[in-house]
């Protein structure tokens, strides 16, 4: 045949499909997923990852590795995708997510290569994970009581961090977090929560200020001779530059004689003098802005004994609004008492090699600062990380409060009930949900290889103890041994679990529907694809 | 056959490299074989068991579907025949949003048949004349096989039955639960004559997190930013819209303000302040408690509708505004004025919140009737996202296809085999050689369900010959049961197709398939040098930007 072949895609489209292509697509996740399992848990190890730009990022926070591991396979990028996502809606479990989703996707593949039909297997662990969600509800423990509200609170927060670089210190962050999430009102809203970081000193250093702090701004001559302490505080924030300047850009003066030149010199200090003397009538003695406090101002503030700090950031200065009340100005013509923030005590202290101005005691009490100290700046940038899934958590659980045994015990008593229940499944479904079930053993074993224990023996320890009705049996790291994880008080927001489970299915059902891939050249040259491994 | 193809006398008289293909075997063929090679590239999306392609376009956007019109979309097909179903798909996207898998498959085993009946020597023309007849025949007996008829477009039971299927295709294991989402938002936006119904009153707002099981529905409109000013929530609130920046309006002829002395420039800005705040006043006044704004806010605005306590909102898209105002029933202002009562809106409650990490703010109507609903997408990944939206969209456009036409027939493959049935034995009756074709056309439509029991991994053969048997023995509606792997009644199942959606496939199937038969002869001329113009990032598409 003299017959060219038929040209159907453009010249260069990839284009790879069938049951390889389901495989070669499991072993990309397997990789991803194989990338980042050595930091899950207590005993997990940290990743040092130098992006293109040549900065370095220390990290175990798997949403953090992956954003940075700019993965282009494209159905390896629903791992990401999946880590993305549980950071989002609950901020920490997002290498355990990608681990499971791994896993679920390995436990299927050898169906896959027995010529299972790949939308059974969906069917079937969509509805196992829909009976694993039923399960994890009965099982989860409804906190109830204050005193008992802070205390799960705590615990869930030790729980998040133990796996990060700060676990020596977790109970001394877990109070703080715990302190600082119960100083925000009913939305929680997340940058209320004000985290400054400052290099030397160590993390026993590291405070949490009810109220706000934040670095000392530039500032102009005349900034010596104000005072840095008051109590009492009366803060004016501001949106206006105090300096002198055009009132109007595109304003233009026309004068005829030279006595009106002195006149309109004056006006225009005038106009300085009279928002500044509005201020001080108005019973501040703290005036921030959010655009320059020129010389002027400074020095006219400091003769009457007065405080003022030009340029501080926006985050900052709603932080303040919501700590002190008041709200930010954009005009002093109206400025009177009841806009006016209040504080009980502003200082200005030295913290590392930095001053800080700190407002405490503050009337509405609705925001804090984290004030981290700590040696390397990628240290610092960790704990930062790890404080802000601590956080997340503590949010999270805030609004929903149950509770389940971490340390694996969860993940090992659903397995148990998945596999107990798939025994009365009729066909081939069973196959499937055992398969499943077995999933989830994956997070104590990845626990245990990490802490360095012989997993085969931990898990089998597990499965004893789960099947005599200890349903809370988990590994406890830092003995080395099988315990009850409730009491030991290795606890985590429910809420953690049951969106890393949706979220790991999720994305093993979207891989296994996959069974074409294709390519099409990109138009702006560059950007190959990488190879296509496991094939 | 292995022979030298002769070079024709066009040669001469074209460019050089324009290539021209002539006769059945180069031209025919050839077509008919590209059309084949895509039907398989997309066949195995079809039905409840289809799988998933994923595509990569070419600014690098990734697709997870088993939608054929976007899979079409973005495999840029180059093959000029295989162009001709794509067409086919496109106007059947357009007219109905879905059954858009079935042109293709149906087109390309018609194009598969006639290819053996010009083997036996039949010429093209015959073949397609047989089909157009048997096409016409089919169309007859389609009515006659309508199983229901919606009636009432109110009932959400009802609905939900009804585009049930559609999602069935698409995402198969969450059928349920997005069916109930869609149907409640069709029942709450169609107004009163049901044939005024438009599908741009259902909006999808997707926000990546948690599971698609936990997507919602509501009576409102959600948007995908915060507040700009400090106040976070309204409840039973006026709204006042402007199509501009909310800020001190700058003339369009340059021109500076003239100050002569010392006083005026010190009362200058007084009297600008002065101004704005008269102006928010006038608003506050009117019971206005949030304010919606197509532009910027001005800082000495703000400054005014925080101390008014009057909640602002921006949004930069001008069909979003266009589509809140008519969900809480606004007029837009062109400039900031302060609107009569009657030109504002209401909404039960207006505020910011936060779904997964993202600020959001909700526009809710908590009554049972309006006129946006908003479907909100949750999922684990963006690509999953995306696809529900195209199920979702694809149901929608049912729910509209049957405010139009409401007759449904058994889905499930049952009036496939009942209408290649009917068509065999007519068939049968024909006199000249389109005997054949017509009982390849019968032929062709078979493909349908096998195709269903082909992804389901079911024995073709044994299910449509079972399949036969019942139809034969009477059971008209007799379907597939991919759950149970047997023969079932699809409408005691309550699994429907739409009679529009049927018909229109079938009619342009057929018609991309004769027009393809007809071409004897394809010239292409050489590709402009330089090759073709890269294409930047499409468009947006001014429905999405915004909320996307």
């Amino acid at each position: 045949m003299m017959r060219p072949p038929i040209i159907l895609l453009k010249d260069g489209t990839e284009n790879k499909q069938g049951k390889g292509q389901i495989i070669s697509n499991i072993n990309a996740c397997q990789v991803v997923a194989d990338s980042i399992r050595t930091t899950l848990g207590p005993r997990g190890l940290d990743k040092l990852i130098v992006d293109s730009k040549g900065a370095t990022t220390i990290s175990n926070d798997g949403a953090t590795i992956l954003k940075l591991l700019d993965i282009v396979f494209p159905a390896a990028s629903t791992m990401v995708d999946i880590a993305r996502s549980q950071d989002a809606e609950v901020g920490d479990g997002t290498t355990s997510v990608v681990v499971l989703a791994a896993e679920i996707l390995k436990q299927m593949k050898p169906f896959i290569e027995d010529g299972v039909h790949p939308q059974l297997l969906i069917r079937a662990i969509g509805k196992a994970c829909e009976k694993t969600l039923k399960n994890l509800a009965d099982l989860e423990i409804k906190i109830n009581g204050e005193t008992e509200l802070r205390e799960m609170l705590v615990k869930c927060a030790a729980t998040t961090l133990s796996s990060k670089l700060v676990s020596q210190e977790r109970l001394f962050f877990a109070n703080m977090i715990v302190d600082a999430v119960n100083t925000l009102d009913a939305h929680l809203p997340l940058n209320m929560i004000g985290i400054k970081k400052v290099n030397g000193g160590n993390l026993h250093e590291s405070r949490l200020i009810k109220g706000v702090a934040f670095q000392k701004a530039f500032s102009y001559a005349g900034f010596e001779m104000q005072p840095k302490k008051y109590s009492n505080v009366k803060v004016a924030l501001l949106n206006i530059e105090l300096e002198l300047k055009a009132e109007k850009e595109n304003a233009e003066m026309r004068l005829t004689n030279v006595s009106d030149f002195q006149a309109v010199v004056d006006a225009e200090w005038n106009i300085l003098y009279d928002k500044l003397q509005k201020i001080h009538d108005s019973g501040a003695n703290v005036v921030l802005s959010k655009l320059p406090i020129g010389d002027v101002a400074t020095q006219w503030f400091a003769d009457r004994d007065m405080f003022c700090a030009g340029r501080i950031p926006q985050d900052d200065l709603d932080r303040l609004m919501s700590a002190c009340g008041g709200s930010v100005l954009t005009t002093v013509s109206q400025i009177d008492d009841s806009v006016l923030g209040k504080c009980g005590k502003f200082y200005e202290q030295q913290v590392g090699s930095e001053r800080y101005n700190f407002f405490e005691d503050c009337s509405k009490a609705q925001a804090c600062t984290l004030l981290l100290r700590g040696g390397a700046e990628q240290f610092i940038a960790e704990t930062e990380r790890s404080l802000h899934d601590a956080i997340m958590i503590v949010r999270r659980a805030k609004k929903n409060d149950s509770i389940v045994a971490g340390g694996g015990a969860i993940e090992m008593e659903l397995s148990r009930l998945i596999r107990e229940h798939s025994k009365g499944i009729e066909g081939k479904d069973q196959a499937f949900w055992m398969a499943y079930g077995q999933a989830f053993e994956i997070i104590p074993r990845q626990l245990c290889q990490n802490a360095g224990l012989d997993a085969l023996d931990v898990l089998n320890k597990l499965r004893h103890r789960h099947a005599q009705g200890e349903k809370w049996a988990g590994i406890d790291i830092h003995r080395e041994a099988v315990g009850d994880n409730l009491v030991a008080c290795v606890w985590e927001p429910s809420i953690v679990k049951r969106n890393a489970i949706t979220a790991a299915t999720e994305a093993a059902c979207l891989v296994l529907s996959i069974d074409q891939t294709v390519k099409n050249v990109r138009t702006p040259s560059g950007g190959a694809m990488p190879g296509l491994p496991g094939q | 056959m292995a022979m030298k193809i002769p070079k024709s006398g066009y040669n001469r008289f074209m460019k050089e490299g324009a290539q021209h293909f002539k006769g059945t075997d180069e031209a025919v063929q050839r077509n008919i074989e590209a059309c084949t090679e895509l039907a398989s590239q997309i066949r195995s999306a079809y039905g409840p068991n289809g799988m998933n392609k994923m595509v990569i376009n070419h600014i690098e956007k990734l697709f997870v579907t088993n939608d054929a019109a976007t899979i079409l979309k973005e495999l840029e097909i180059q093959h000029p025949a295989a162009r001709i179903i794509i067409m086919a798909t496109e106007m059947q996207e357009k007219q109905i949003g879905d059954n858009t898998n079935t042109v293709v498959i149906l087109a390309a085993a018609l194009l598969e048949h006639a290819a053996n009946l010009i083997h036996m020597g039949m010429t093209p023309q015959e073949v397609a004349a047989g089909y157009e007849q048997a096409a016409e025949k089919a169309l007859e007996i389609l009515p006659t096989l309508v199983v229901k008829e919606a009636t009432d477009m109110k009932n959400i039971e009802e609905v939900r039955q009804y585009i049930r299927s559609a999602i069935t295709s698409k995402q198969y294991d969450n059928e349920d639960i997005i069916a109930d989402l869609v149907a409640k938002a069709c029942v709450t936006t169609c107004p009163a004559n049901s044939f005024n119904f438009n599908v741009d009153n259902i909006r999808i707002c997707k926000i990546i997190g948690s599971g698609v099981h936990t997507s919602t529905v509501m009576n409102g409109m959600v948007f995908k930013r915060g507040a700009e000013g400090e106040i976070r929530e309204a409840r039973d609130a006026r709204i006042a819209v402007y199509t501009c920046p909310f800020d001190l309006t700058q003339t369009e002829t340059k021109g500076t303000v003239l100050i002569e002395n010392a006083d005026e420039l010190r009362n200058f800005s007084k009297g600008e302040e002065a101004e704005v705040e008269e102006q928010v006043k006038a608003i506050a006044d009117n019971g206005v408690k949030v304010v919606v704004a197509a532009g910027k806010f001005g800082d000495m605005y703000l400054h005014f509708l925080n101390k008014y306590k009057i909640m602002a909102v921006r949004l930069t898209s001008k069909f979003d505004l266009r589509r809140l105002c008519r969900t809480v029933g606004a007029q837009p202002q062109a400039r900031i004025c302060a609107p009569a009562v009657n030109l504002l809106g209401h909404c039960d409650s207006v505020a910011v919140q936060e779904i997964g990490d993202e600020n959001v703010v909700v526009f809710d109507k908590k009554s049972e009737t309006g006129k946006v609903a908003t479907i909100i997408i949750r999922g684990s990944s963006q690509s999953r996202i995306d696809d529900v939206e195209r199920a979702v969209d694809d149901a929608v456009n049912t729910y509209k296809a049957l405010t139009k036409d409401g007759k449904l027939l058994a889905g499930a493959g049952a009036v496939e085999i009942e209408l290649a049935k009917e068509i065999e034995s007519f068939g049968a009756k024909a006199p000249g050689l389109e005997q054949y074709a017509i009982k390849k056309f019968a032929h062709a439509l078979e493909t349908l369900p096998k195709a269903i029991a082909e992804n389901a991994g079911m024995p073709t053969t044994e299910t449509l010959t079972k399949l036969y048997a019942e139809h034969v023995a009477g059971k008209k509606n007799a379907g597939i049961d991919i759950w149970k792997r047997e023969t079932m009644d699809a409408v005691v199942n309550n699994i429907f197709d739409l009679y529009a959606g049927k018909r229109l496939a079938i009619k342009l199937a057929t018609d991309a398939a004769s027009t393809i038969l007809k071409v004897d002869q394809i010239i292409m001329s050489k590709q402009a040098t330089g090759g073709p113009k890269p294409r930047g990032p499409k468009a947006q598409d001014e429905d999405d930007d915004g909320m996307a």
